[in-house]
C-alpha cells in the first residue's frame, strides 16, 4: 500500500479539495503542515519537491505530484475502488474535465489576485475589476448548476469537490448572495451533508473567511 | 468517422492549442469562426452548445466541449493512435495535467487580465502587477523546462501545445528576453520546427501580438 503524504495548509482551499478527495476515497495519509507565512514553501527542501512552490503538493511513495485538480484525478484514478468520482468514459471525464480548468481558472485565479497580493504585500485597495471577476465566476457556476444536483450532473465527482473547495471560499472576498444564487448555495448545502466536509473544508473556510473579511477597501 | 468542428477565433491562444492538437493527431475537422468582439458567442445558439460563452468550442457528431485543455484532452483519448501526447500512465499524466493547469491558470488568467478588458472595454492602462503576474508566468515555465526540450521532459505532449499557444502570444504584453529565458526561447524555436506551427499558431500569434503593438500604457 503507498505511503501518502499531503502537504497543505488548511486555509488553502486546493488542499481542501484534495483532502475532501482522500476521504471520499477512503485513503490514509499523512497531513503536513507547510507554513506559508514563515515562507516554508520558498525553502530548498520544498523545492525538490515542487519546484513551483505551491501547495497542496501529494508525496505517493517519493513521487511528489503537485495541482490540486491533477492530485485529484491521480487519486481517483490510481485508488479508487471504482471510476464515480472521476468517470473513464472518454466524454464524461471531458466534462469533468471542463469543470476542473473552469474552477483552477475562472474561479481560483480571481480569488488568488486578491488574497494573494494582500497576503505577501499588505494590499488592501482591490479594483472593481477584480470583484467583477469573481462575480462571473459565482454567474457561470449558478449557470453550470442548472436543476442538477452536482456540477456535472446527478453524480458527484471530484468538480465538486475542487470547485466547493473554492466556491466556499469566495464569500472571504465577495459575499454569495444565496438570493442572487440559489444554486449554489443549495449545492453547498447538499455537500455539507458528507460526513467529511466539515471538518477537512468548512473549518478551513471559516479560518480563511475570518483572515479576510473585512480587510479590503474596493475601489 | 466523427465529425469534428471547432469554433474559435484566429487570434485566440486557447484556439491554437487545439489546432496544433488536431494537426498532430492528422484529424480532419471544419472550422468555424466566431468573432467575439463582435459579441458571437453570446447569441442564443452559440449558448446552447457553450453556456459559458467562450472559445475553443468542440463539437464532436453533436456532443460539446470546451475549454481547451479538456478539449485536447479529449482529443488524444479518444482518437490517438498512441497515447505519447497524453500519457495513460497515471504519474507521467499526472505531470503532463500539472502542466495543462499551470497554463491554464498561471499563463492563461494573466494574458486574458489584460486582453479581455482592452477588447471588451477599451482599457488601455494596465497595472504593473498584472505585467508581474506574466513574469511569474515565465519563471515558472523556464524552471520546468530545466535541460528537458519539452515541458514534461523528453516527449512533446499536449502540454507543450497548450503552453506554447499562450507564451507565444504573451510577448503582446512583456517581451520574452532570450537572455533571461534561454530555455523558453529554444522550446519555442524547437516547436516552431513542427511543419503545421506556423499555421496553427505562429500566425495567430503574431496577429494578436500586433494588435498590441503600442496600444497598452503600463501604471
Amino acid at each position: 500500500m503507498s505511503k501518502l503524504v499531503l502537504y497543505g495548509v488548511d486555509i488553502s482551499p486546493p488542499v481542501r479539495a484534495c483532502l475532501l478527495t482522500l476521504r471520499a476515497l477512503n485513503l490514509s495519509y499523512e497531513y503536513i503542515e507547510v507554513d506559508l507565512f514563515s515562507f516554508e514553501h520558498r525553502t530548498e527542501e520544498f523545492h525538490k519537491k515542487n519546484p513551483q512552490q505551491t501547495v497542496p503538493v501529494l508525496d505517493d511513495n517519493g513521487t511528489f505530484i503537485w495541482d490540486s485538480h491533477a492530485i485529484c484525478c491521480y487519486l481517483v484514478d490510481k485508488y479508487g475502488k471504482n471510476d464515480e468520482l472521476y468517470p473513464k468514459d472518454v466524454l464524461k471525464r471531458a466534462l469533468v474535465n471542463q469543470r476542473l480548468y473552469f474552477d483552477a481558472s475562472a474561479l481560483f485565479m480571481p480569488l488568488r489576485n486578491i488574497s494573494v497580493p494582500y497576503f505577501y504585500h499588505n494590499v488592501t485597495e482591490v479594483p472593481q475589476e477584480k470583484l467583477n471577476n469573481v462575480k462571473e465566476g459565482y454567474k457561470h457556476l449558478e449557470n453550470f448548476l442548472g436543476d442538477n444536483k452536482y456540477v456535472n450532473g446527478d453524480i458527484m465527482t471530484i468538480a465538486d469537490f475542487c470547485c466547493a473547495a473554492t466556491a466556499s471560499s469566495l464569500p472571504a472576498v465577495l459575499k454569495m448572495d444565496p438570493v442572487e444564487f440559489p444554486k449554489i448555495a443549495a449545492w453547498l448545502g447538499r455537500l455539507e451533508k458528507l460526513p467529511y466536509y466539515e471538518e477537512v473544508n468548512n473549518v478551513g473556510v471559516r479560518k480563511y473567511i475570518e483572515m479576510l473579511k473585512d480587510k479590503f477597501t474596493y475601489v | 468517422m466523427s465529425k469534428l468542428v471547432l469554433y474559435g477565433m484566429d487570434i485566440s491562444p486557447p484556439v491554437h492549442a487545439c489546432l496544433l492538437t488536431l494537426r498532430a493527431l492528422e484529424l480532419e475537422f471544419e472550422y468555424i469562426e466566431v468573432n467575439l468582439v463582435a459579441g458571437e458567442q453570446k447569441t442564443e445558439e452559440f449558448l446552447q452548445k457553450n453556456p459559458q460563452h467562450t472559445i475553443p468550442l468542440l463539437e464532436d457528431d453533436g456532443t460539446f466541449i470546451w475549454d481547451s485543455h479538456a478539449i485536447c484532452s479529449y482529443l488524444v483519448d479518444k482518437f490517438g493512435q498512441s497515447d505519447d501526447l497524453y500519457p495513460k500512465d497515471l504519474v507521467k499524466r499526472a505531470h503532463v495535467q500539472q502542466r495543462l493547469y499551470f497554463d491554464a491558470s498561471v499563463l492563461f488568467m494573466p494574458l486574458k487580465n489584460i486582453c479581455g478588458p482592452f477588447f471588451y472595454e477599451k482599457v488601455t492602462e494596465v497595472p504593473q502587477e498584472k505585467i508581474n503576474n506574466i513574469r511569474d508566468g515565465y519563471k515558472h515555465l523556464e524552471t520546468f523546462l530545466g535541460d528537458n526540450p519539452y515541458v514534461t521532459g523528453d516527449t512533446l505532449t499536449i502540454a507543450d501545445f497548450c503552453c506554447a499557444a499562450t507564451v507565444s502570444s504573451l510577448p503582446a504584453f512583456l517581451e520574452i528576453d532570450p537572455e533571461i529565458y534561454p530555455k523558453i526561447t529554444a522550446w519555442l524555436a524547437r516547436l516552431s520546427e513542427l511543419p503545421y506551427y506556423q499555421e496553427s499558431n505562429a500566425d495567430g500569434a503574431e496577429k494578436y501580438i500586433s494588435i498590441f503593438k503600442d496600444a497598452l500604457t503600463i501604471v
